[in-house]
């Protein structure tokens, strides 16, 4: 299904609106100083009252069967309002590389849960290293003799790893990386929070000890799915980036039309103007980057992974520099706890990072370009 | 160091130092055998230490001080008839070389504002009891001092203070409101900009005061920083007098007051170096962290971390050379604003270089060593840009003062004086 350019508008309004009366600056700042780190209710709302974890969930499985324009539009919102929930990690991650396995059986038994924001899931690649890379990951995982699997090892920065019912964790086996599901309520798994740079949000440390899993995919197909999924999620990071700096040019604009500096507003400066000018260029290019790779990845076009890497990276850089100019424009206050700014500038240098960072994303697209 | 192959007297100088330091502290770990993974990881810019550890902090910075001026070595340029050493800019260069290598408590605490730019304001504007008074006790350490100028109207645009000061006879009566001013939980003194002529232009309606910080009135609150600690404050003057003794420089003269301390101000900030902020500069230390992620043979970090060197140490030969020229006597010209400038962008790339080289590994904690530890410093590189003057100010002030470029046209609105 797909959405016109007024349903998109649509679409963003009621976004925005509920994340305005459940996502305000107070209710981020509490909850991400809170154990759960997000609120079951405004969870369920979002689910009930707009049906966000469905929103691209093909019907079959119970969601609304949009795609990744739909859900740009959605991630915008949640980056600009910095909401505190488990969409990225239930919605994206795990979603998509359920859909990426190919797996018909897995999609059926979890997506409807899913899709109905009844089940959080999350996506557990990294270990210590960061890296999301399948070829370095040491977790293994050995048939148990029935027919099912037992996984071992540790992975980090598991985003929401301490809340998600459903977890999907990458790990080796003999035929080579492969895509495991593991139910949280299972023994021998335990997580544990990390602190974190970005405090919105949450990641956690995973120790699994032969913890019973259920092979998601073929096994040793877990390289290929990965290399799919992360052209797909670091599109929905994009999008997520790309309303976190729309945010961040908003707030330096509206500070220096105001703040008066030497009798007149410090925008009338022309330093003040061209670093507001400078941030406006960048955020143009990231919401054209991230808009466009959704666009091809719904045309199933050939030329979506180069799209992808290219919005991972023009994404990341706008961020960061939107979110670093803006304490700049904002002067002392702009330093403080109490101001925004460095919410904005910890998720920008996070997302920045998340899949491994400019290194990976940049060979990524040299590689791509068969360069 | 090439300052130290200088004239003897320098030479017998730093043998003096090397005896005293010998006697009283312990020899730094040898900082070229750097090992990763041993010691301090801590890249903490700005303190997030709980109140009692930091008071201890403060405890041990004062008793080093003590110790250093009571042997010759706590204010080495300073006049000898308020307790200094009358020795030039360059001995105390050569202290500060010959002391790196030895393990002493870090002073930051009483030197960046209160020896670096509050006790040369003092010695330059006070009356001679007051400097008596306060001189000897800023440089043993037995006084913390904080810079009282910036307000929630007045920031880059410091001469519209708004804070006044109304004399009473013998007295003056200041209220007003102060903000981000650093130390002030400290302090024993302030220097405060305040308005003392509404209908002057507005820099020259300005009076500057010592503060003891104790007088009636003074109501210092903590303001919380984005990195999590509380190292500057909201400081609230209501009714708070002072006598007129306690004035610096002339009624309605304070900006030429508050240029003393802003030079000063430029010189402190652009050439600190000690701690966290000589580790993430150092090449020992980003190539340690290079090894220990392999990334030690990708051209393009290398090419960055090349980059990023070759600012840093032209930075510090900048400040070698404003150094000499202060030894010749005379003033220096830009090099102060351009090095505070390199400063603030020096570590705000070394922080972006070190978590492109960390990677994830910076945005939450796995608990090794020297990874996470870095996100301090990355979150403490804006304020560089901000505090002391902003970017865009010093690059006015270079494009202004240094090349005589016109400045911005004034609107009507700028013309007007602010109360
Ligand atoms: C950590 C920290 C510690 C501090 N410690 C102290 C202290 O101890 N004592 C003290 O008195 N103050 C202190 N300050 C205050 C500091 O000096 C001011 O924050 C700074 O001068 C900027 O003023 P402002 O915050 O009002 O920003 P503003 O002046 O409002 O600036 C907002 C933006 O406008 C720009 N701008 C303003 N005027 C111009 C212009 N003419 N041309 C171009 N651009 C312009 C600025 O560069 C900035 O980007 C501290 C600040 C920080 C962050």
């Amino acid at each position: 299904m797909t959405a016109d350019e007024s349903e998109l508008r649509e679409l963003r309004s009621s976004v925005r609106e509920f994340l305005a009366a459940k996502s305000p600056e107070e209710a981020v700042r509490k909850l991400m100083e809170s154990e759960e780190r997000y609120d079951p209710a405004v969870w369920a709302q979002a689910a009930d009252q707009l049906r966000l974890p469905g929103l691209v969930i093909p019907e079959e499985y119970g969601g609304d069967g949009f795609g990744q324009v739909e859900l740009g539009v959605v991630l915008e919102e949640m980056g600009r309002a910095l909401l505190c929930a488990p969409f990225f990690a239930t919605v994206v991650l795990a979603a998509q590389a359920l859909l990426a396995s190919g797996d018909k059986e897995a999609c059926a038994r979890h997506l409807p849960g899913i899709a109905a924001g009844r089940t959080t899931a999350t996506l557990a690649v990294a270990e210590d290293d960061g890296s999301w890379d399948p070829a370095l990951i040491s977790a293994r995982a050995v048939p148990d003799g029935d027919g099912g699997w037992r996984v071992s090892g540790r992975k980090s920065f598991v985003i929401d790893g301490t809340t998600a019912d459903l977890l999907l964790v990458v790990a080796r086996t003999v035929a080579g990386p492969s895509l495991f599901a593991v139910d949280r309520e299972t023994t021998g798994l335990a997580a544990t929070s990390m602190e974190t740079l970005d405090a919105t949000r949450a990641m956690a440390r995973l120790t699994l000890d032969a913890v019973p899993a259920t092979l998601v995919g073929a096994d040793g197909a877990g390289g290929r799915v990965m290399a799919k999924v992360l052209d797909i999620i670091s599109v929905g990071l994009a999008a997520e980036q790309a309303g976190g700096a729309r945010r961040c040019l908003e707030m330096s604009a509206e500070h220096a039309r105001t703040r008066q500096q030497f009798g007149r507003p410090v925008g009338s400066f022309q330093a003040v103007k061209h670093k507001c000018a400078d941030m406006l260029v960048q955020v143009e290019l990231a919401e054209a980057a991230s808009r466009e790779a959704a666009l091809l990845a719904d045309e199933g076009s050939d030329e979506f992974p180069v799209a992808a890497a290219v919005a991972h990276a023009c994404c990341s850089k706008a961020y960061m520099v939107a979110a670093m100019e803006n304490i700049q424009v904002h002067g002392g206050i702009g330093f403080t706890w109490e101001h925004p700014a460095h919410l904005y500038f910890r998720r920008a240098k996070s997302s920045q990072l998340l899949f491994g960072g400019p290194a990976v994303y940049h060979e990524r697209l040299l590689d791509r370009l068969g360069i | 160091m090439g300052l130290l192959h200088e004239p003897h007297d320098l030479q017998d100088f730093a043998a003096e130092a090397r005896r005293f330091l010998d006697a009283h502290a312990a020899k730094a770990p040898d900082r070229t055998a750097f090992t990763w993974g041993e010691g301090d990881d801590s890249m903490a810019y700005f303190s997030s230490l709980p109140p009692e550890e930091e008071r201890a902090q403060v405890q041990r910075a004062r008793a080093w001080q003590r110790i250093r001026y009571e042997n010759g070595f706590g204010w080495i340029t300073g006049p000898p008839e308020y307790g200094g050493r009358g020795l030039t800019p360059v001995h105390d260069l050569v202290y500060d070389a010959v002391e790196s290598d030895y393990d002493v408590a870090d002073t930051g605490v009483l030197s960046v504002i209160g020896l670096g730019m509050i006790g040369p304001t003092v010695l330059a504007h006070a009356r001679p009891h007051i400097k008596d008074r306060w001189l000897p006790a800023l440089y043993r350490g037995d006084a913390i001092a904080c810079q009282l100028f910036s307000e929630p109207g007045a920031g880059s645009d410091l001469a519209s203070v708004a804070t006044r000061a109304v004399r009473e006879g013998e007295d003056w009566v200041l209220n007003g409101q102060k903000v981000w001013t650093s130390v002030a939980q400290h302090s024993q003194i302030g220097v405060a900009l305040t308005r003392t002529n509404p209908d002057a232009p507005k820099h020259r309606g300005i009076t500057a005061f010592l503060v003891p910080m104790d007088a009636p009135g003074v109501d210092v609150r903590p303001l919380r920083q984005m990195t999590g600690g509380a190292d500057f404050n909201e400081v609230f003057l209501t009714d708070v007098r002072i006598p007129d003794d306690h004035r610096l420089g002339e009624v309605d003269g304070g900006w030429s007051v508050a240029l003393t301390t802003l030079m000063n101000e430029r010189a402190t900030v652009g050439s600190e170096g000690a701690g966290p902020v000589a580790a993430a500069l150092s090449p020992d230390r980003l190539s340690a962290l290079m090894r220990a992620t392999w990334t030690w043979d990708d051209r393009a970090l290398r090419a960055r971390l090349a980059e990023l060197l070759v600012d840093a140490m032209a930075t510090e030969h900048l400040n070698t050379r404003a150094l000499r020229t202060l030894r010749g006597g005379g003033t220096p010209g830009p090099e102060m604003s351009v090095s505070k400038l390199m400063y603030g962008q020096n570590l705000t790339r070394a922080a972006h270089f070190v978590s492109d080289v960390l990677g994830p590994r910076i945005i939450a904690d796995t608990g090794r060593w020297g990874t996470y530890a870095w996100s301090e410093l990355l979150l403490a590189t804006p304020a560089l840009r901000i505090l002391g003057g902003t970017e865009e100010i010093m690059k006015n002030i270079l494009a202004e003062r240094v090349l005589g470029l016109p400045k911005e046209p004034v609107t009507a609105a700028a013309k007007e004086v602010r109360p």
